[in-house]
């Protein structure tokens, strides 16, 4: 099977044709490594913008109120420093915080049909066969 | 066993009084028909064709699925309880209250003629909805039990189409076992943010349970659905990418039952429904779209919700 990881900068672009794009949306549907690794560059990018932006406080570099060179220099350091320790902070809080547990298809079907069993139409016309064990791997 | 909470009138529009009362005491009836069946599901979804053969055990308001493909596998339903059962374990269960809302009249049903199934008098009944074909509903006449049933599509395409293929009135010799501990979910006053009607489905109920998950269910008398709000990831074994208009959904398939999963920028969205696939979309362009919330945002919703 052919994938087609070079497609996935430019389908988020929206610079693939109508064609291209449902090709693409068809096949990550069915290929867990493509949908994973949409999920990666989507998330590496959403990382990307949310950085903040930094300015320097004038006078913090005398120089640099004279010249714009340097001061764009000094800029690149300090909004590297900030990312790395926002970077640093969000990884120890995300290490010490259990994520909730996620919640599988059962856990919604089980609320689903147990709020229709109440439905004046409950009976053989909302009857789902239930989702057997062999369906279930990932 | 929790107090059996029966609602007995489908929402039908009074330009058929007569025929809404018979419906309405057909419904009665087959709900608290005590029988075993075999019923075929197939359905024609975007996914391909989802089919099934369960075994259905009906006793009074209270039902029990097996499916003929997993005899291990087991659903009970009824009184607002509903617990999946596997092996010894149960996997899922969940109960309700209803708040004693009903759907505003939005079908307009019809008498279709009688017809002899599976070597029995029934009757099958027409149910309309802004001058389209919705749903075809036979009955037993001797028993009442509702015998087949057959939801459509807009352009007049069978959705899904249940058929019993057996049918032996009268109390099992055996009940199956009965629900399960299940998980409480509590009814809620308070708006959750959903509108009060989504594409001709009117807003019934909203719960929270312990898990804080929240739903609220839709219903137009007949297809129903429930929209879930969750800080938690959503694992959709099998799922697809569905297009929907702009938008991109996780879409699951199966016989009887569709689920859509998709991220918003305040957390995971779910959709469970039976409705027909046309209905699917309408409800979907009116409910909050799919949009990446960033890196930040979801880090700081798993750590504080």
């Amino acid at each position: 099977m052919r994938h087609p990881l070079e497609s996935i900068s430019a389908y988020l672009d929206g610079e693939l044709s109508g064609g291209e794009r449902d090709d693409f949306v068809a096949h990550v549907g069915s290929c867990g490594r493509c949908a994973r690794e949409l999920e990666e560059v989507q998330a590496v990018r959403s990382a990307v913008r949310s950085l903040p932006v930094l300015e320097l406080p004038r006078g913090l570099i005398p120089e640099a109120d004279a010249e714009i060179t340097p001061l764009r220099r000094h800029r690149g350091f300090w909004v590297g420093a900030a990312a790395a320790v926002l970077a640093i902070v969000v990884a120890v809080a995300a290490l010490v915080t259990p994520a909730p547990a996620p919640l599988t298809a059962d856990d919604l079907a089980s609320r689903f049909g147990a709020r229709v069993s109440l439905d004046p139409a409950f009976g053989p016309a909302k009857v789902v066969a239930p989702r057997v064990e062999q369906g279930l791997s990932e | 066993m929790r107090l059996l909470v029966v609602v007995v009138a489908l929402t039908l529009l009074p330009a058929s009084p007569a025929l809404a009362v018979e419906l309405d005491e057909l419904l009665e009836t087959s709900g608290e028909a005590a029988y075993t069946a075999e019923q075929t599901i197939s359905c024609s979804t975007p996914d391909g064709a989802r089919d099934a053969v369960v075994r259905i055990v009906q006793d009074g308001h209270q039902l029990w699925v097996t499916s003929t493909a997993d005899e291990g596998t087991e659903v009970f339903a009824g009184a607002g309880g509903w617990s999946l059962r596997r092996g010894d374990g149960v996997i899922s269960s969940a109960a309700v209250e209803s708040l004693g809302h009903n759907a505003t009249p939005v079908y307009e049903v019809e008498r279709a003629g009688p017809i002899i199934f599976l070597d029995r008098a029934a009757m099958r009944y027409r149910l309309d909805r802004d001058g389209v074909q919705r749903a075809e509903l036979i009955f037993d006449l001797e028993s009442g039990a509702l015998v087949g049933s057959t939801s459509f599509n807009a352009d007049g395409s069978a959705y899904c189409r249940r058929r019993f293929v057996s049918f032996t009135p009268g109390a099992p010799e055996q009940p199956p076992a009965g629900l399960a501990a299940p998980t409480d979910a509590q009814p809620v006053d308070t708006g959750l943010g959903l509108p009060e009607t989504v594409a001709g489905f009117q807003r019934l109920d909203q719960y929270r349970d312990d898990s804080g998950l929240r739903f609220t269910y839709f219903s137009d008398g007949f297809f129903s659905f429930a929209v879930f709000e969750a800080r938690s990831e959503v694992v959709l074994p099998g799922g697809v990418l569905a297009r929907v208009g702009d938008a991109i959904y996780h879409r699951v398939s199966s016989p009887g039952q569709v689920t859509y999963v998709w991220e918003t920028e305040s957390g995971m969205m779910a959709l469970v429904g039976d409705m027909p696939t046309d209905l699917q979309e309408a409800v979907l362009t009116e409910l909050p779209p799919p949009s990446d919330p960033g890196f930040l945002r979801r880090v700081w919703r798993t750590l504080f919700g």
